[in-house]
């Protein structure tokens, strides 16, 4: 084996390309640089499953389709449908909601977790591990179901609300309380923003505190003049991502009801709907019309948030 | 990627190469049923159901596989949710399996849109001992796309445990009403000091107003597909449920939580309800989970309302695609599961009441009791003049799940039962045949 063949094939292909022009370079140059085609293959692949089904809904949401028989173009009649369909108007509110208490607080507690983690707390790797688990499990059947038990009538909640003689509600089947239960299982996976915001927050400088400490700055100040501003990059991506993530919620309503976005409609998410309309009701013309709203929908959210993100991120150049 | 695979370098990429083009393979083709060499011919059979289901079912498989060299069985399965949706996925990409088990409330939906065969047009398929009744189950436009898997009906379960305990007598189920189940589902709960709750049905699923509408002499889907069930009735049905739990004989709201619907899961298990509407092919399981003192009963009102309830009821269908790449070899793996004696004596009454009534006496010297019980009422129940009962009709899981959904909002008061009903039936007719 070669040298090179011991090297990762981006640092291969830039050496090749660095010293080319020796016959021996030369052939090693192409061998590299096919493999290096070879390591994209499957990104082409991907983008190809991406691709088609991306332009295929899109026709689709202009027909009839029905998954079995031949698609009739319909022109925008899916999309009128939409304005006098009451459930499609249920499930956005159940988006909408869940997006705009979800995310706020789960962004505030990943910050909140961040702060006080990047104190250099003993065994902070082991911490780091705990919070961020549940976000990695945060969208699995498993835990969905782990939820439900625990919110159950029998579950741990209940029990212990009724140690003070408290009766809990029914927090899974009670259309009042179905999506507050999920919205707590939401924040409760903030892991992956608090990682985040950990990072960003090693990268402000010291020497700001320590300026500020000797001018006499309290702790809270120093949070607000230096830290904030310094992270609002990273709030705003964060921001972001936790928003398009929340739109696209469907496992937890999914499982959580047995995919009946019941008790009555409370967890009927945006895209639980869009399954349900196109794999039950086959109507998946109308369910490909859905999609291309949910994505005008995500692109205005993302683009108000980047307009708006002018007026407070800060970018220390 | 021949040539590269000369040089030293790639000989990780091949393989991660190799696994990904494996794995896209398999993923495009999983499950397609494609025509070996050899003679040999392999049959994709796909059904829902749990593991117990998939064990006497692959013990069925072997019997045919034996009886028919050269056919090679190869089946999936899944919870009924998943299933469905499966399902709709594998016929919409062209890759339909060759035998399926198909829904009441999803037959006509499949059949009008030509995806499967005319069992008729398949002489493999021997129907001479099939009573019309229930080959009528699975006609679509005077051809036949489905043949009932067995028969099955709904029926009360009671806890004699629990009745003898709180001194309860049982009301003597072939003259019960739906008063007389109200009163003594009240009175377990009385003499139990509330810990107990007498009933335990579900109001949401469709199977008790599809027979509450027949005993008040409706049809809840009609002869020409369509919804006969009138507000009044479903009315009714959600009013008695609620005069239920008011009078104590019913749980409270947000009681019931569906995690899992296994027997072992159920309420009656917990010994927390003290009766149950289960479908009765389930009994033996129920039973077991539940401590074996149940006692199979009818459902109340069947001679006291205007008509009978029951009718010969598929619990659901056999169909085969129209695009089977095999259609005969398909055909005689039905001819099997509905004919054959052998393949029966492995899967007993899992799918409810064998339909050939030749089958069916055959199986009987191996039933346990309670097997025995169940289809003793079936037998019993299906010498009585049944009305008749029809096909699902395009539209039925939308049916469905606006019962299921108005059910909860009664349940919680957020509607009345008079305007859930009304909302029942103007959902409902939207969506039916549209």
């Amino acid at each position: 084996m070669s040298v090179l063949t011991k090297q990762a094939p981006g640092a291969a292909a830039a050496l090749a390309t660095a010293g080319g022009g020796k016959p021996r370079r030369g052939s090693s140059r192409r061998t590299n640089q096919r493999s290096g085609y070879l390591f994209l293959l499957p990104w082409f692949l991907g983008m190809l499953f991406t691709i088609i089904p991306f332009f295929a809904s899109l026709y689709l949401a202009f027909t009839d389709y029905n998954l079995f028989t031949e698609p009739n173009f319909v022109g925008l009649a899916n999309f009128q449908a939409m304005f006098e369909d009451p459930r499609l108007l249920q499930s956005l509110k159940v988006t909408f909601v869940y997006t705009f208490v979800s995310v706020p607080i789960s962004l505030a507690v990943a910050l909140l977790i961040a702060l006080v983690l990047n104190r250099g707390l003993q065994g902070l790797a082991i911490y780091r591990s705990v919070y961020y688990l549940p976000s990695l499990l945060g969208g699995s059947v498993a835990i969905v179901m782990l939820w439900r038990y625990i919110f159950g009538n029998d579950g741990i909640v209940n029990g212990f609300l009724g140690i003070f003689g408290i009766q809990g509600p029914a927090w899974v089947t009670d259309p009042e309380f179905a999506l507050s239960t999920l919205i707590v299982l939401n924040v409760w996976t903030f892991g992956s923003p608090m990682v985040i915001f950990l990072a960003g927050l090693r990268q402000v400088p010291s020497m700001y505190y320590e300026a500020a400490s000797i001018d006499g700055a309290s702790r809270w100040r120093q949070f607000r003049s230096i830290t904030l501003p310094l992270i609002s990059p990273i709030i705003f991506f964060n921001l972001i991502m936790q928003l398009i993530g929340s739109f696209q919620t469907f496992t937890q309503g999914y499982v959580m009801s047995g995919g009946t976005g019941g008790p009555a409609d409370s967890t009927l998410f945006y895209n639980l709907y869009l399954y349900q309309k196109g794999f039950t009701e086959f109507e998946m013309g109308y369910a490909s019309a859905m999609a291309w709203l949910l994505l005008m929908i995500i692109a205005i959210f993302t683009a108000i948030n980047f307009i708006a993100s002018k007026f407070w991120v800060f970018y220390d150049n | 990627m021949k040539k590269t695979a000369s040089t030293p370098i790639p000989r990780r990429i091949i393989l991660g190469a190799a696994v990904t083009a494996a794995g896209l393979a398999l993923s495009g083709c999983a499950g397609a049923s494609s025509p070996s060499s050899g003679g040999n011919v392999e049959l994709n059979f796909v059904y829902w159901g749990d593991s117990n289901r998939a064990k006497m079912t692959d013990a069925a498989i072997k019997t045919f596989e034996e009886k028919n060299p050269g056919i090679t069985v190869k089946s999936e399965y899944q919870d009924s949710g998943p299933y469905a949706d499966k399902l709709a996925t594998r016929f919409a990409g062209g890759n339909p399996p060759d035998v399926l088990n198909m829904a009441n409330r999803s037959l006509l939906e499949y059949a009008q849109r030509g995806t499967l065969a005319d069992l008729k047009s398949l002489p493999e398929i021997k129907l001479d001992n099939i009573p019309a009744t229930i080959q009528s189950r699975g006609e679509v436009d005077g051809k036949l796309y489905g043949l009932a898997t067995g028969v099955n009906l709904i029926g009360m379960v009671v806890n004699k445990t629990i009745t003898d305990q709180a001194g309860v007598a049982i009301p003597d189920d072939k003259t019960w009403s739906w008063e007389d189940y109200a009163k003594f589902a009240t009175e377990v709960t009385q003499k139990t000091g509330g810990k107990i709750y007498g009933a335990g049905y579900d109001v949401a699923t469709e199977t008790g107003p599809i027979l509450f509408a027949r005993q008040r002499g409706e049809d809840f889907y009609t002869k020409d597909n369509k919804l006969g069930v009138s507000e009044e009735t479903i009315r009714e049905w959600f009013q008695y449920s609620v005069d239920l739990r008011n009078a104590g004989g019913y749980p409270p709201a947000g009681f019931f939580e569906q995690i899992g619907g296994s027997p072992a899961q159920s309420y009656l298990a917990k010994g927390t309800v003290a009766s149950q509407i289960i479908p009765i092919n389930n009994f033996r399981g129920y039973n077991e989970a539940a401590g074996g003192n149940l006692v199979l009963l009818r459902m109340p009102g069947e001679t006291t309302e205007k008509r009978r309830g029951y009718s010969a009821d598929p619990s659901m269908l056999w169909s085969v695609a129209a695009k089977s790449k095999h259609p005969k070899e398909a055909a005689k793996l039905v001819n099997f599961l509905i004919n054959d004696v052998d393949g029966a004596a492995e899967t007993l009454t899992q799918r409810g009441v064998p339909i050939n009534p030749e089958v069916a006496d055959a199986i009987m010297p191996k039933l346990g009791t309670d097997d025995t019980k169940f289809v003793e009422m079936v037998a019993a129940i299906q010498e009585d003049d049944l009305p008749p009962a029809y096909v699902y009709p395009k539209g039925a899981s939308v049916v469905a799940d606006t019962l299921k959904q108005l059910a909860t909002e009664v349940e919680f008061g957020r509607v009345s039962p008079a305007d859930a009903a009304k909302t029942f039936l103007e959902k409902s007719n939207a969506a039916i045949n549209k």
